[in-house]
């Protein structure tokens, strides 16, 4: 178990990604099994890691499984993975992985470049703050998580409208739920991203103010700060839109859900990458080598 | 004797072409009867014109009295006003057996977009009705087209080609409205037109959980009862523009000339509501909804009957199987079909011979009875039977030639030795 490393889970993803995209050309039942099958070893290997993960993070009284910008990522594939097992499990016919394994790999492809080391943040935080810190890494792993279903959503209600438009049958190639599903999906998950990530985003505001940031230098004018609070922004906007049109659904909905959601993981993604890599990048860094404070986690703390 | 067809279907011809080649309605069709028998007195016709196809039948006795192709173009061109040159090429022609296999083939749905659909008997029972009411068919049309449905009955019962989904409607429901929206018990649905097709596409979404149906047709009174079958509320064709606006699934299936629902009513419809999808299915030609209606918004999902080509298409091939045995059958049933065909050629002159030797006999047994007339009657009955026998003895042989060369088709050969060696008249 404790052999398992982020290659096996990642070459099994790919696996089942290529089997997925195969059954595009060839649908069949063996495919489909293998697929599934493939992904679900790569899924309980991926859930051994993080659980190895989690009990090093233990060890140094960090909340399990988010100990640092490594672990967060490859959390939020985990979740990915889940969801897309679930759906597959679902419908059978239905083709979630081709959209939604590119997502996971990309994921885990960029935990390579994050820290895997503790989190000075979490460290720096007194037992009583631990309640706090869980609460916002937590919220910001699931909301981002629905962030990423809202990408993947809008993606396949643009491709589905964009086909039926040309009036291309919908029995062959992609397999994709109905255009009014996608809508009713895609508006769910803005309405439960959002506020998870305002909750994420806002208990590491009250983190940083209280001070509990490992030592660093951080100012409500850091760039980062900036760029993560113009995504929030944005996805406010595109909340508040939901909220007051009446009929906030169909091809503006995943457009705007696209747009939304996909500037918000392109910065913060981009940002945890830089951060991590460049010890210069951002104000604080050189209080931060190879920004063990990078990640979601930082982005929400320094808001 | 010739049979003959000239036709385009949805296979040769866009729904452009066949929509302005179209006979829509009792009085174009009686119209064009008119025109058919003034220009060709000599031919039996039946015009057989759907969504899918639009063909010509012609048959009569004199294979010299058969118009061409050319003239038949030439009556299409004229009729609708649609120069030849514009569908020339989409226009195909058979004869003979193969004229008749044609018919077989369409009859049993072998040819229809959708394989199997049952819509295409009906209509083509239609069409012979309307020919017969016209005074254009004849006793070949008649023995043609009895047999066509015959045909389509046997391929129905001994294939399985009518089942699974088996019309344009439910294909278009499956593909694509199943691909806008995920359940249709919250849905509204507007048919226009209460035909037969209107009724088999309620019966299809009904079976698909549609609750709120509205039928909306030239005759309101016909509307409100194929509603009422289905549970919904019929109105007159005046109430379309005022209904338009609440319809999430619209199907068109009448037989109207020009469009239905135009632009700037379907424009007027969308006001206010352009976020909000709704599937249009024309399955009319002539179209009933203009084409431009789907450029109106994004949300417009605009379907024609050839926009289901390519679903049909595949439809086809996952059950080739049922087709090559339904192909069979047709190939048998054509076959034997010419052979009685051919076999009724040579009627008159069987009669027409049996009559003659008949006579010969006759005239002989008078002569004899009155020579011999100490015979008693049951003498006279016993020569009549050995004469009668011997007659029979000897027309058995050219009968049986005459029967054996009818098989492959009229055996002009053969009769004219028979008129020439026998003295027959015609």
């Amino acid at each position: 178990m404790a052999d398992v490393t982020i290659f096996c889970f990642f070459a099994s993803y790919t696996v089942a990604f290529a089997l997925d995209v195969l059954r595009l050309k060839k649908p069949n039942r063996t495919t489909w099994m293998v697929s599934v099958g493939i992904a679900a070893a790569g899924f309980v290997a991926h859930t051994l890691f993080l659980l190895n993960s989690a009990d090093k993070g233990r060890e140094e009284l960090l909340p399990p499984l988010l100990s640092s910008s490594q672990d967060w990522t490859l959390v939020l594939a985990w979740l990915v993975v889940g969801f897309h097992l679930f759906l597959t499990c679902c419908d059978r016919a239905l083709s979630v992985g081709v959209f939604l394994f590119p997502l996971v790999l990309g994921l885990i492809g960029s935990s390579y470049f994050l820290a895997d080391e503790p989190s000075q943040l979490l460290n720096a935080a007194e037992s009583a703050r631990r309640g706090w810190t869980m609460l916002h890494v937590s919220s910001l792993a699931i909301g981002s998580a629905g962030v990423l279903a809202g990408i993947v959503l809008s993606l396949m209600y643009l491709l589905q409208h964009r086909r039926l438009r040309q009036k291309g049958s919908s029995a062959t190639g992609l397999k994709l739920p109905s255009l009014e599903r996608l809508s009713r999906m895609n508006w769910w998950s803005v309405m439960v991203s959002v506020p998870l990530l305002t909750v994420g985003m806002g208990t590491g505001l009250v983190l940083l103010l209280s001070g509990s940031t490992g030592g660093r230098e951080l100012s409500l004018g850091d760039p980062v700060v900036i760029i993560n609070g113009i995504s929030w922004l944005g996805l406010m906007g595109l909340f508040g839109w939901i909220l007051l049109t009446p009929r906030a659904t169909g091809k503006q909905l995943a457009w705007r859900t696209l747009l939304a959601c996909g500037f918000l993981l392109v910065t913060v993604v981009g940002l945890n990458v830089l951060a991590s890599r460049s010890p210069g990048f951002s104000g604080h860094a050189s209080a931060t080598p190879r920004g063990p404070h990078s990640g979601l986690v930082e982005a929400g703390d320094r808001s | 004797m010739n049979l003959q067809v000239i036709y385009c279907n949805h296979q040769t011809a866009s729904l452009d072409i066949r929509e302005r080649l179209a006979f829509t309605g009792e009085e174009q069709l009686a119209d064009a009867y008119t025109q058919l028998r003034n220009r060709f007195p000599k031919s039996e016709a039946v015009v057989l014109s759907t969504c899918n196809r639009v063909e010509l039948y012609t048959a009569q006795d004199n294979d010299a009295a058969a118009p061409t192709h050319d003239e038949l173009a030439g009556f299409l061109s004229n009729f609708h006003g649609v120069p030849v040159e514009e569908f020339l090429g989409d226009l195909l022609q058979h004869s003979g057996s193969e004229a008749v296999g044609h018919l077989f083939r369409v009859c049993s749905s072998i040819d229809s977009m959708v394989l199997g659909e049952p819509q295409i008997v009906s209509q083509v029972k239609e069409a012979y009705r309307q020919a017969e009411a016209n005074e254009a068919c004849g006793p070949l049309t008649n023995a043609l087209f009895q047999c066509a449905i015959r045909v389509s009955k046997r391929v129905r019962s001994e294939t399985r080609l009518a089942e699974g989904r088996v019309s344009i409607a439910s294909v278009a429901v499956g593909e694509f409205a199943r691909g806008i929206f995920d359940r249709f018990d919250d849905k509204t649905v507007l048919v226009i037109g209460a035909g037969e097709m209107a009724e088999e596409t309620l019966q299809y979404l009904q079976d698909d959980g549609v609750r709120d149906v509205l039928v909306v047709n030239r005759n309101p009174e016909r509307a409100r009862e194929l509603a009422a079958e289905w549970g919904g509320h019929g109105f007159g064709m005046d109430r379309l523009a005022e209904l338009l606006p609440g319809a999430d699934v619209i199907v068109a299936a009448t037989g109207a000339d020009q469009p239905i629902v135009d632009v700037e009513m379907f424009s007027r419809a969308r006001d206010g509501q352009r976020d909000r999808p709704v599937f249009v299915l024309d399955l009319g030609a002539p179209r009933d909804v203009a084409p431009e209606v789907a450029g109106l918004d994004d949300n417009v999902f605009l379907y024609d009957v050839d926009d289901l080509q390519e679903t049909c298409e595949r439809n086809r091939k996952s059950r080739s199987q049922e087709i090559v045995q339904a192909l069979s059958i047709i190939e048998n049933e054509s076959e034997r079909f010419m052979q009685d065909v051919y076999h009724r050629a040579t009627g008159p002159i069987v009669k027409r011979l049996r009559e003659q030797w008949s006579d010969v006999s006759q005239a002989e047994m008078d002569r004899l009875r009155s020579k011999l007339s100490h015979l008693g009657d049951d003498d006279i009955g016993q020569v009549e039977q050995t004469v009668a026998r011997i007659v029979n003895k000897l027309l058995h042989p050219p009968l049986e030639a005459l029967r054996d060369e009818a098989r492959d088709g009229t055996p002009h050969g053969l009769l004219d030795a028979l008129r020439r060696l026998f003295h027959i008249r015609d």
